[in-house]
C-alpha cells in the first residue's frame, strides 16, 4: 500500500468519525441518520477509499457505540459487504450517478444485516426496525449523493489518495 | 463538546488498566460470546457478578461507566416493555384491559436486560482502561496471523493509530471552519434534515482540502524518513505478558465451563 494512500485513508477514517460525533443529534432517535454514511459514496471516485470507510465505522462503534460488541461485528460487516458490492458492481455500471444510485440501493438492502443484529440484541421487531433503518441509511445515502457529487468538483477524489 | 477524550480512557494503576491489551480484548470476545449461555437465575447471576467484580477492580469512578449506560438505558427500558408485553409464556401474572403480563415475559424481559447491560458494561470497561494506541497495537498482533492471507494488518493498525491521532486535530479545524461559516451567515443548528444537510457543504470543502493538505504533509514525512512498511520494523511499546494475564485467561475458560455446567 502507498504512504498517501494509508495516511489518505486514515484522514478519511477520522473524518468520518469527526462528522459524527459533531452531527450526533440527528443520529439517536427513532429513525436514524448517520450523516457520515454519505461517505460510503467516497468508493464510487476510487475503490481505495473502503479502507477509510470501513476504519471510519470500526473506530465509531468501538470507541462511541454503547453496544460496541454487536455494532462491531454487524456495522463491519454491513458496510464492507455493500462496499464490495457496490465496488464489483462498478465494473458494469459506468457514470457516477448511476453508480452513487447503486450503492445507495444496497446500503439500504443491507440495513438488514442491522436489523437482525437489533433483534438478537434487542428482540426488536424485524421488518419494522428493518425499514426504519433502512429509511434513515435511504435519506442520508440519497441526499448525500448530490453533495459528494457537489465536493467531487471541487476536490478530485480519484486522485486524492 | 470538544473537550471529549478520545475512548474516554480513564488513566489508572488498577489491575484492569495493567492487563495487556490483547488479554482484555480476547475476554471480552469470549464474554460477548458466553454470555448467549446463559439461560437461568445462576447462570445470569454469574455473568452479574463478574460484570460488577470487574467494575470493582478496575476502580473506575462509577459515572464513567454511567455515561456510556446513560445513552442506552431508553433502548433497554424500551426492549424490557416490549419483551413484557408481547411475550406470552407462563402463568399470567397480571390482567388490566388489553395488558397482559405473563411470568415468562417478565423474566425473558429482565434477562435480555441484564444480558446487554454486561456487554455494555465490559465493552466500556476496555475502552475506559486501556489507551486506544494499547487496544490498536492489541488488535495489530491479535490480527497478525492474517498476514498470511495477505490482509494489511499493519496497515490497517497504522491507520487506526494516524486516524485517532487526527481526530482531536481535526475536530479543532472543524469547530473553526463552523464558526468562520457561522459568521457568514451559515446555520447548522436548525432547519429540516434537507437543510442541515446543504449546510454540510461549506463546512466539508474546506475541512476535505485541509485534512488532506495535513494528510499530504504526514506522508511525505514519514517517506522522508524512510517508512517503509511492516518489514523488519520495531517497536517504541512493547506490550508484555504477565501471570495476571494468564490468570484472567484461567478465569475465562472457567466462567465458560460454569455457564455450560449450569445452564438449563
Amino acid at each position: 500500500m502507498k504512504v498517501k494512500t494509508l495516511v489518505g485513508n486514515a484522514i478519511i477514517a477520522a473524518l468520518y468519525i469527526v462528522i459524527s460525533m459533531l452531527i450526533q443529534p440527528l443520529s439517536f432517535k427513532v429513525i436514524q441518520f448517520r450523516i457520515p454514511e454519505m461517505f460510503n459514496h467516497l468508493v464510487v471516485f476510487n475503490k481505495k477509499y473502503i479502507f477509510g470507510i470501513v476504519l471510519g465505522v470500526i473506530l465509531t462503534n468501538l470507541f462511541f457505540s454503547p453496544m460496541a460488541a454487536y455494532d462491531l461485528v454487524f456495522g463491519v460487516a454491513q458496510s464492507i459487504f455493500s462496499l464490495t458490492v457496490t465496488i464489483l458492481s462498478g465494473r458494469f455500471i459506468k457514470g457516477i450517478w448511476a453508480r452513487m444510485a447503486v450503492n445507495t440501493v444496497v446500503f439500504t438492502i443491507t440495513m438488514f444485516l442491522i436489523a437482525i443484529e437489533l433483534h438478537l440484541a434487542l428482540h426488536a421487531p424485524f421488518l419494522l426496525t428493518w425499514l426504519t433503518t433502512a429509511v434513515g441509511e435511504f435519506v442520508v445515502m440519497a441526499v448525500g449523493a448530490p453533495v459528494m457529487y457537489v465536493l467531487n468538483k471541487r476536490i478530485d477524489f480519484k486522485k486524492l489518495i | 463538546m470538544f473537550n471529549i477524550i478520545i475512548g474516554q480512557y480513564v488513566p489508572g494503576q488498577s489491575i484492569i488498566h495493567r492487563l495487556d491489551p490483547r488479554v482484555k480484548l480476547i475476554s471480552i470476545f469470549i464474554f460477548v460470546i458466553i454470555v448467549f449461555l446463559a439461560n437461568n437465575w445462576i447462570t445470569y447471576g454469574l455473568v452479574v457478578l463478574f460484570s460488577i467484580i470487574g467494575i470493582l477492580l478496575s476502580k473506575v469512578p462509577f459515572r464513567f461507566i454511567y455515561r456510556g449506560l446513560r445513552a442506552i438505558i431508553i433502548i433497554i427500558i424500551f426492549t424490557f416493555i416490549l419483551n413484557v408485553l408481547f411475550t406470552k409464556q407462563g402463568d399470567l401474572l397480571i390482567s388490566i384491559g388489553w395488558i397482559h403480563i405473563y411470568k415468562g415475559g417478565l423474566i425473558g424481559g429482565l434477562f435480555i436486560s441484564i444480558r446487554l447491560l454486561a456487554i455494555i458494561v465490559i465493552t466500556t470497561l476496555l475502552t475506559l482502561t486501556t489507551t486506544p494506541i494499547d487496544i490498536t497495537d492489541g488488535i495489530e498482533i491479535l490480527l497478525g496471523p492474517l498476514k498470511k492471507i495477505k490482509l494489511p494488518i499493519h496497515e490497517f493498525a497504522l491507520m487506526m493509530s494516524i486516524s485517532l491521532r487526527f481526530i482531536p486535530t481535526l475536530l479543532e479545524e472543524t469547530e473553526k471552519i463552523m464558526k468562520a461559516q457561522s459568521a457568514r451567515g451559515s446555520d447548522f443548528a436548525s432547519g429540516s434534515v434537507k437543510q442541515r444537510i446543504k449546510a454540510i457543504i461549506p463546512l466539508l470543502v474546506p475541512l476535505f482540502v485541509s485534512a488532506f493538505k495535513r494528510a499530504e504533509e504526514l506522508a511525505m514525512a514519514m517517506e522522508a524518513r524512510g517508512y517503509r512498511g511492516d518489514e523488519g520494523r520495531t517497536r517504541l511499546r512493547v506490550l508484555k505478558w504477565t501471570g495476571k494475564d494468564t490468570a484472567l485467561i484461567i478465569i475465562m475458560l472457567m466462567l465458560t465451563v460454569a455457564l455450560v455446567v449450569l445452564r438449563t
